[in-house]
């Protein structure tokens, strides 16, 4: 019960971000500055992958580059060879390799955040001694 | 991961001196959010897995996060009330996971709006979708691949715990 109600919280919250989207998108007639732009098609390996949504150029692509995303006929190559293929490791590796250095770099700032924050306790005078408050002290001072 | 797991809950009447088991709610949270990591991943790389692969993960990915969000919905409640506290550390924890959020679903629902294979395969045709929402797509999956890392190391201290005792060697 205790899980049915979080998980129609949880929607609730997720369905708020999707009609903000949606709206964002009606009303998103006229592009902000940026958006809208052709979308960069990186090339791994004489390979073109499309990004989801966008589309080749017309012409035929040159010899040995093998287009992933709609096909130039009107038909959908969906890449589906492309699948796991030992060829396209590097996509995956770049996608590894950028989480984690973003980690690392977080997990390095957590540790020395904490190591300055411990140090700063460190050299603030405790004339109270510890666990007790003003309040408490004045009150034993009585 | 965004709770404070209930950590390493022992087992009533354990022996003093054995390690302590593991609560099944907390082996449930790392697991699950190994693999929600390990799918968030491959469906980032795009070029690796295809589109066909690319669109059903990231679908099962939406419903995977939802059920995060359950999962950790009193750790949403307990945080955003203690938002005027001064402790600075979950602040920038609730930010993160807030900004997440945003991001995954905006990335979620506009690959639903962009897709050519799972949802025509589901009989849904949808028609007039511009590149606004493509755009959109590219961007909120780039602005995730920054966050889910910060994610991450932000309960690093917890999953290294974790990990260590789940992938411990028992003794026989």
């Amino acid at each position: 019960m205790k899980f049915l109600r979080h998980l129609a919280a949880a929607a609730l919250v997720v369905a708020v971000v999707v009609v903000a989207g949606l709206t964002w998108g009606h009303f998103a007639g006229g592009l902000p500055p940026g958006l809208g732009r052709p979308i960069d098609v990186p090339v791994h390996q004489g390979e073109i992958t499309l990004s989801p949504g966008a589309r080749p150029g017309h012409g035929r692509p040159p010899p040995g580059v093998h287009i992933i995303g709609p096909g130039p006929g009107g038909g959908e190559n969906l890449g589906l060879d492309s699948m796991f293929q030992s060829v396209n490791l590097p996509v995956l590796r770049n996608t590894v390799e950028i989480e984690a250095a973003v980690t690392a770099g977080a997990v390095l700032l957590e540790i020395a955040h904490r190591r300055w924050r411990r140090a700063r306790r460190a050299t603030r005078p405790r004339p109270l001694g510890p666990g007790r408050s003003p309040r408490q002290a004045r009150h034993r001072a009585r | 991961m965004a709770s404070t797991p209930a950590d390493a809950a022992s087992v009533p009447g354990a022996r003093p001196g054995r390690r302590r088991r593991i609560a099944a709610r907390t082996r449930l949270d790392f697991w699950f959010d190994t693999v929600l990591l390990l799918g968030y991943t491959l469906a980032y790389s795009y070029g690796f897995t295809g589109i066909g692969i690319h669109e059903w993960l990231g679908l099962g990915l939406g419903l995977a996060l939802l059920f995060h969000l359950t999962l950790h919905w009193d750790w949403v409640i307990r945080t955003t009330r203690k938002l005027a506290s001064p402790r600075g550390h979950d602040k920038l924890i609730w930010l993160v996971n807030l900004a997440l959020l945003g991001g995954m679903t905006l990335c979620v629902l506009s690959g639903i709006l962009i897709s050519r294979v799972a949802l025509p395969y589901l009989g849904i045709e949808l028609t007039q979708i511009g590149p606004f929402w493509s755009t959109l797509h590219t961007t909120t999956a780039e602005i995730t691949l920054g966050l889910v890392p910060v994610h991450v190391a932000l309960r690093w201290r917890w999953l290294v715990r974790i990990g260590r005792r789940l992938l411990a060697r028992r003794p026989r």
